[in-house]
C-alpha cells in the first residue's frame, strides 16, 4: 500500500509533477544529445588524426622521430611487414618511405613531407584513394606520378597534369630532385595535415634515395581501438629494436581529446545533476510541508518514521523512474538520427578543418553513458529525497496536526 | 476494568520563558465500555488531556497507563507502535488520506499491522457497512460529505480493534443530521460491542449523550458526572 499511496500522491498536484518530470526528461535528452555531439566532434577528430595522419601504430627506427634523417631506415622492412601482418589484431598494414623535402613549381616552392607509398597497401590502412576530390589513384606501372592536396594546389596553382619538382636529400646525403606529374588532388579535411603532405609512389621514391626497398616507417591499423594495448604489446615484443608507438603517442592531442569526451560528459552530468537535485529538494520540500497535517495524522495512527521516510523517498524516485526512460529514449532517438543524417556544420567549416575536425557531426553515443545517466538520475533523486524525507519525519504528530 | 488511569498529570507549555500550564494535576480513570465526553471552555485543556492519553504528547509530570502499561516513558517509535495497535482516532476534520478509498483508509491501519489481506478485506467491509455507508467504499474523501467522511473516520479508528477510541470534537464540523446519525452510530458501537469512546467536546448534542460527562477548568478537573 506504500508503493500505491506514494504513486497516488504523485499524481496529486498534477502540474507540479509534471513540471518535474518534464524538467527530468529534458535534462536528460539533452545532455545526452550534448554529450553525443561532442563525443563525436572530439571522436571524429581522433578518427580523422588515425585515418589520415597516424594510423592505430606506427613503427619507426628508434632515431627517426627525433631526427628525420632518411638515414634512419627500417633494416628488412619486407619482413617486418610480413610479421606484423601476421600479429593478431591487426587489419592492414603498410610501407612507408617518408622525407622531407621541397615542392616546387612554376609559380613557388614550400617545405613539405613527402611520402612515398605502396597505393594498395595505403589504400587499406588510411584509405587515402578515397581522399580524391580530382583526378584519379596511382596507377600501376606509370612512374612518377604525385597526388597533392588541394591546399598545395591552391597555393603554388597547380592544376591535375601539371609537373612539379620535388627535392631533397638522399641517403648520400645529396640534394636530389625529380619531376613528377599531379594524376590526383585529395582533402582530408585537416587543413595543417593537408598543408603539408604529399604521396608519391615508394618504388619512385626509393629509386632517387638510390636505394631500393627502403622504408622509414610500418603504419598499422587494427580491427579495432580496443585491442590497441594488447597489440602494442605484442609489437613490442616483436620488435625489440624498432620504435613502436600507438596514436595516442603519435599524436599526444589525440590522447588529450579522448580524454576531454570523458571530462566534458562528466562535467555536463554532474551540472545537470545538481540543478536536478535542487530542483526535486525544492518540489519535494514543498510537498511535504504541504502535507504537514497529513503526515502528522499518519504517524498518529501508527505510520513509523521509516515508513513515512520510505514513502517521500519512493514518491521521489518515482518521479525519477517515470521521467528517466521517456528522456533516454528521446535522447536516443535522437542519436540515432543524427547518427545517420549528421549534423552539417558547414557554415564553421573553414575554421574547424584547420583544426582537424569533421564538418558533418554523425553523433554517437556508448552503451554504458546510457547505464550510467540511468544511475546518476536515480541516486540523484534518493539524495534529493532525503532531506525532504527527513523534513517528514522530524514532525511531531501533535504539532502537525496541531490537535488530534 | 481500568483501559486508561492518568495520574497526577501535569502539562506545561514553555517552561523556560512564559510558563503556561495547560493541565494540573489531572486524575482520571476510563473503564472499559464507557462512552465519556470531556467538557470545558476553550483553553482548559481538553485537548492536551487526549492528546496525553493518546500518546501523541508527553505529560511534565505524572503518568499514563494504558491497559495497564505505563507510555509516558515510551520512545517516540515506540509511542507510535503503541499507538497503532491500541488506540484509535477520530479527528475534528476527519483526516482521512487523500488519495486513498474509504474502503483502503480504513484497511490503512490493518496494512501497517501486517494482517493478511483477506482479513482487512472482511474486516474494511464490515466496518464500512456498520457505519453505514458500504456503498460508498470505493469513493475517494473528496467524494464524500463530511458526515461520510467522519463515518470513514470512525470505521478506520475501530479497524485496529484499539483498547478505546479518542475522538476530538468529532461533530464540530458536521450538519445537525450528520451529527445525530453518528452519535446514534457511537452509541450503538459502544452499547452492542463495548468499545470505550472518549469524546473532547462543545457540542451540547454530544454532552447530552455521554454517560460521563468530566469537566474540565483552568487544567484541572472541577466535575465528574455519571448518568
Amino acid at each position: 500500500m506504500l508503493f500505491q499511496i506514494a504513486w497516488r500522491n504523485i499524481w496529486r498536484n498534477k502540474v507540479r509533477s509534471l513540471v518535474v518530470i518534464g524538467s527530468v526528461l529534458i535534462g536528460v535528452w539533452s545532455i545526452l544529445f550534448i554529450v553525443a555531439f561532442s563525443s563525436a566532434m572530439v571522436g571524429g577528430y581522433v578518427k580523422n588524426a588515425i585515418q589520415n595522419e597516424t594510423s592505430h601504430y606506427q613503427l619507426h627506427h628508434p632515431n627517426f622521430v627525433e631526427d628525420k634523417d632518411v638515414k634512419f631506415n627500417i633494416d628488412n622492412p619486407a619482413a617486418v611487414l610480413a610479421k606484423v601482418s601476421e600479429t593478431k589484431s591487426v587489419k592492414a598494414a603498410t610501407l612507408r618511405t617518408v622525407v622531407n623535402g621541397m615542392v616546387r613549381s612554376s609559380r613557388g616552392a614550400r617545405g613539405i613531407i613527402i611520402r612515398g607509398i605502396d597505393p594498395a597497401q595505403e589504400s587499406l590502412v588510411t584509405g587515402f584513394d578515397s581522399k580524391l576530390i580530382e583526378g584519379k589513384y596511382f596507377t600501376e606501372g606509370r612512374k612518377n606520378e604525385i597526388i597533392i592536396s588541394q591546399k598545395i594546389a591552391e597555393k603554388l596553382k597547380l592544376k591535375l597534369r601539371k609537373k612539379v619538382v620535388l627535392q631533397f636529400q638522399d641517403l648520400n646525403k645529396d640534394i636530389v630532385a625529380g619531376a613528377f606529374r599531379i594524376v590526383g588532388i585529395y582533402k582530408t579535411g585537416n587543413t595543417i595535415f593537408d598543408e603539408s603532405m604529399v604521396a608519391v609512389k615508394r618504388m619512385d621514391l626509393n629509386e632517387l634515395m638510390a636505394k631500393e626497398g627502403i622504408a622509414h616507417e610500418v603504419a598499422v591499423l587494427l580491427d579495432k581501438k580496443e585491442d590497441l594495448v594488447p597489440t602494442g604489446n605484442a609489437l613490442k615484443v616483436s620488435f625489440p629494436n624498432l620504435l613502436v608507438e600507438n596514436y595516442r603517442e603519435i599524436s599526444p592531442e589525440t590522447q588529450l581529446y579522448e580524454s576531454q569526451i570523458d571530462i566534458s560528459a562528466t562535467i555536463f552530468t554532474t551540472i545537470f545533476m545538481l540543478a536536478l537535485i535542487f530542483g526535486i529538494i525544492n518540489t519535494m520540500l514543498m510537498a511535504v510541508l504541504e502535507r504537514n497535517r497529513e503526515l502528522g495524522m499518519l504517524m498518529a495512527v501508527g505510520m513509523n518514521k521509516g515508513k513515512v521516510f520510505t514513502m517521500i523517498v519512493l514518491e521521489t524516485l518515482l518521479l525519477g523512474i517515470i521521467a528517466a526512460p521517456i528522456g533516454l529514449f528521446l535522447g536516443w532517438a535522437t542519436i540515432q538520427y543524427f547518427g545517420g543524417q549528421g549534423i552539417d556544420l558547414g557554415a564553421f567549416s573553414a575554421s574547424m578543418e584547420q583544426f582537424g575536425l569533421s564538418t558533418k557531426i554523425y553523433t554517437e553515443l556508448s552503451t554504458k553513458y546510457y547505464w550510467s545517466l540511468a544511475i546518476s538520475v536515480l541516486i540523484t533523486a534518493l539524495l534529493g529525497s532525503l532531506y525532504p524525507a527527513w523534513k517528514a519525519i522530524g514532525l511531531r504528530p501533535v504539532e502537525a496536526i496541531r490537535k488530534i | 476494568m481500568t483501559v486508561i488511569k492518568a495520574s497526577n498529570l501535569t502539562k506545561t507549555y514553555n517552561p523556560d520563558k512564559i510558563p503556561v500550564r495547560a493541565l494540573r494535576g489531572v486524575d482520571l480513570a476510563i473503564e472499559k465500555g464507557e462512552f465519556t465526553a470531556i467538557v470545558g471552555p476553550s483553553g482548559s485543556g481538553k485537548t492536551t488531556l487526549l492528546n496525553i492519553i493518546g500518546g501523541l504528547d508527553r505529560p511534565t509530570a505524572g503518568e499514563v497507563e494504558v491497559g495497564g502499561k505505563d507510555i509516558s516513558q515510551l520512545s517516540d517509535n515506540q509511542l507510535i507502535d503503541f499507538r497503532k495497535d491500541n488506540i484509535g482516532f477520530v479527528f475534528q476534520s476527519y483526516n482521512l488520506i487523500p488519495v486513498l478509498t474509504a474502503k483502503e483508509n480504513v484497511e490503512f491501519v490493518m496494512v501497517l499491522q501486517n494482517r493478511p489481506k483477506a482479513e482487512r478485506d472482511k474486516r474494511a467491509e464490515s466496518l464500512l457497512t456498520a457505519v453505514g455507508i458500504a456503498e460508498k467504499m470505493d469513493k475517494r474523501p473528496s467524494e464524500l460529505s463530511g458526515g461520510q467522511q467522519q463515518r470513514v473516520a470512525v470505521a478506520r479508528a475501530l479497524a485496529s480493534k484499539p483498547a478505546f477510541i479518542l475522538a476530538d470534537e468529532p461533530t464540530a464540523n458536521l450538519d445537525s443530521e450528520s451529527t445525530a446519525g453518528l452519535l446514534d452510530m457511537m452509541a450503538t458501537m459502544n452499547k452492542e460491542e463495548n468499545i470505550t469512546f472518549v469524546f473532547s467536546t462543545h457540542d451540547q448534542r454530544v454532552i447530552d449523550r455521554a454517560r460521563r460527562v468530566v469537566t474540565l477548568v483552568d487544567g484541572k478537573i472541577v466535575s465528574d458526572e455519571r448518568r
